[in-house]
């Protein structure tokens, strides 16, 4: 360039081109234009230097004026800004111009101008030099033809095609800056993350909302994921990241654990995501970057566990359940021969088993406390033939459906032999917490009032269900003795110890 | 044919007393010796540490909320046979135990009587 403007006078050559150019400074004031553009707008060259492009030329009186003066605007801004050229295929624009009778009129014009950044040589934009074309002509002849007669060669060829594809583009400009605005909001606001990665680096180039809030609001754009996510290039995302920019095959992951640490030496914080990392190629079909998309599934994936670990416990329950009940039958088989009173005793066991599932339900399974639990086993026998004394005691699910069982054989007991099988007799059932450090639960059953019974020769399955529950499960001690006066039954088991 | 295993030697790990009861009368009734219950892996590892002869064990995967495995390591170290008892079938158990002889509750007294013979290394008779 400077060789040749020594040669040639670009001064002369601007000024006499038949092309209108302006030029404008930083502030879009105007710095300097050719005959052409004075000629075009009929003004003079005073009447513009130093004066503001958008005052001299303010939108007209069109209905689109207002909107038109905006993209005009827009068009400097941006060159302004970014440092590149601009296209304005079509503008409406119309201009003042001296009327017939002197005063100015609004002439209706369509103009389709380029904005080219003149720079300094730091690089920094000084100045704007606007080419302009009147295509007000082409327009109208566009228009004349189009309204009357089928469309000629001409028409297609300038008319027709030319201007067509002029305002298509534009058209399609305006709707790609909109689109990409709105597309950028969306993409911002999206639920999901959404990142793009430039170059082999991979620099954050873009970064979302939930992107900022899933690594804590770190400040990660404009570095390299290396850096900026030092954590994940340990977990084989670095490595994805390359494979993806090497060979172009996107990559997927599903519920990967992401283990991110938010400050430097502190926790890791473990997000379960959905991910995907596609290549983004430019015109030519080159890698250029990586779109990265994602969508925290956290809450899904714990979910889905607690589910599986809640069916796992359930199936080990029922099965243990249906083992319990197995075990019931059999024995119960062993000690009734005769198929009725089978029936009766099997019966009476599960509805005792269920009696204490059906406490525990109602809390929950959180437990139960252990007076609920006496008086749903025994109250079959009538309420008021048995005292209960003793303070509230919570018994875990475990404890309170052996102690369930445990108080059925009792109370059967008792009805079958013992005080509740005569009319007078009746059972106290005293308990007491003891030893605060390591806290036992000590009950005393015993039976008044009915005919004594004689200590069995045979220990039957009732007798043994009790020892066996009590020593067992429960880690107690079970005293069974058959004094003059009723039997008894003394109790005693620890309430630290968890039993599953 | 239930011979076969009378007089054997078998500890049983079963936290529950009525399923424990149950595996007490379906042993007893084919000859076994029980040693046990026991109710909590604790005491189970205390009998496999002893000088208690034993020739088999069943084992409940899931006693009093702890796995069973540490006594199935303690007795595959004493060279002891055992039969996992689980609600989950074979499936349910880590792979390092697959394909040890496993009975699935509810169960049969056959179905006992064949792990344990498998375990023991003992065709059917």
């Amino acid at each position: 360039m400077r060789k040749l403007a020594k040669t040639i006078d670009l001064v002369a050559a601007f000024d006499s081109s038949p092309n209108p150019y302006m030029l404008l400074d930083r502030d879009l004031r105007f710095a300097g234009m050719n005959q052409a553009y004075l000629d075009i707008t009929q003004r003079t060259r005073e009447a513009l230097i130093g004066h503001h492009v958008m005052e001299i030329f303010a939108p007209g009186d069109a209905p689109d004026s207002e909107e038109e003066g905006r993209r005009l605007r827009a068009s400097f801004d941006k060159v302004l800004s970014t440092g590149q050229p601009d296209h304005l295929a079509i503008l409406h624009y119309p201009v003042l111009i001296p009327g017939p009778d002197g005063t100015p009129v609004f002439d209706d014009r369509f103009w389709s101008c380029t904005h080219t950044p003149i720079k300094n040589e730091a690089g920094e934009v000084t100045h704007i030099l606007q080419h302009t074309s009147d295509v007000t002509d082409l327009l109208r002849l566009r228009y004349k033809i189009g309204e009357a007669e089928p469309t000629s060669a001409l028409d297609a060829m300038v008319g027709g095609e030319v201007f067509q594809r002029a305002v298509k583009i534009e058209a399609n400009n305006q709707r790609l800056e909109a689109e990409r605005k709105q597309l950028t909001d969306m993409l911002m606001n999206a639920p999901g993350f959404v990142a793009v990665l430039n170059g082999p680096d991979h620099i954050i180039q873009f970064c979302n909302d939930a992107c900022y809030r899933l690594v804590s609001h770190r400040d990660i754009l404009g570095q390299p994921v290396r850096d900026a996510l030092p954590e994940l290039s340990d977990q084989g995302h670095l490595d994805f990241l390359n494979d993806v920019f090497e060979t172009g095959e996107p990559v997927y992951g599903r519920q990967r654990a992401f283990a991110l640490r938010h400050a430097q030496d502190g926790p890791l914080d473990y997000r379960y995501i959905d991910f995907a990392y596609q290549p983004i190629r430019d015109d030519a079909g080159h890698i250029v970057g990586i779109f990265v998309q994602g969508h925290d599934v956290t809450d899904v994936v714990l979910a889905a566990e607690r589910q599986k670990l809640m069916i796992d416990e359930l199936n080990h329950r029922v099965k243990n359940t249906l083992a319990t009940v197995q075990s019931i039958a059999m024995q119960t088989a062993r000690t009734h021969e005769d198929p009725s009173s089978f029936a009766a005793a099997f019966q009476s066991r599960i509805l005792a088993l269920s009696h204490t599932h059906d406490l525990l339900t109602r809390s929950h399974w959180e437990g139960a406390d252990l007076r609920a639990v006496l008086e749903h086993e025994t109250k079959a026998h009538g309420l008021g033939r048995l005292t209960l004394n003793g303070p509230h005691v919570a018994l875990s699910p475990a404890r309170a459906l052996s102690l369930g069982m445990v108080f059925h054989e009792l109370a059967t007991n008792a009805a079958k032999y013992g005080a509740l099988a005569c009319g007078d007799g009746r059972v106290i059932v005293d308990w007491r917490l003891a030893d605060q450090k390591s806290p036992r639960l000590e009950i005393t059953w015993r039976e008044l009032g009915g005919a004594p019974i004689p200590e069995p020769e045979r220990r039957g399955f009732g007798t043994r269900l009790i020892e066996r529950n009590v020593r067992h499960d429960l880690h107690g001690t079970v005293q069974l003795s058959y004094p003059s006066q009723g039997f008894c039954a003394e109790i005693s088991l620890p309430l630290e110890m968890e039993i599953a | 044919m239930t011979e076969a295993l009378s007089g054997r030697r078998v500890l049983i790990v079963e936290d529950e007393s009525l399923v424990a009861m149950l595996l007490e009368t379906i042993l007893s009734d084919m000859g076994c010796a029980v040693v046990g219950p026991e109710s909590n892996v604790g005491d189970g590892l205390r009998v496999v540490a002893s000088e208690i002869d034993l020739d088999a064990a069943l084992l409940d995967v899931n006693v009093a909320g702890q796995e069973v495995f540490p006594i199935a390591e303690a007795l595959k170290a004493r060279g002891v046979p055992f039969v996992f008892s689980t609600g989950y079938g074979e499936s349910g158990l880590p792979e390092h135990w697959r394909g040890n002889p496993t009975v699935q509750k509810p169960f049969t007294d056959a179905a006992i009587r064949d792990a344990l013979m498998a375990a023991m290394n003992m065709g059917m008779v």
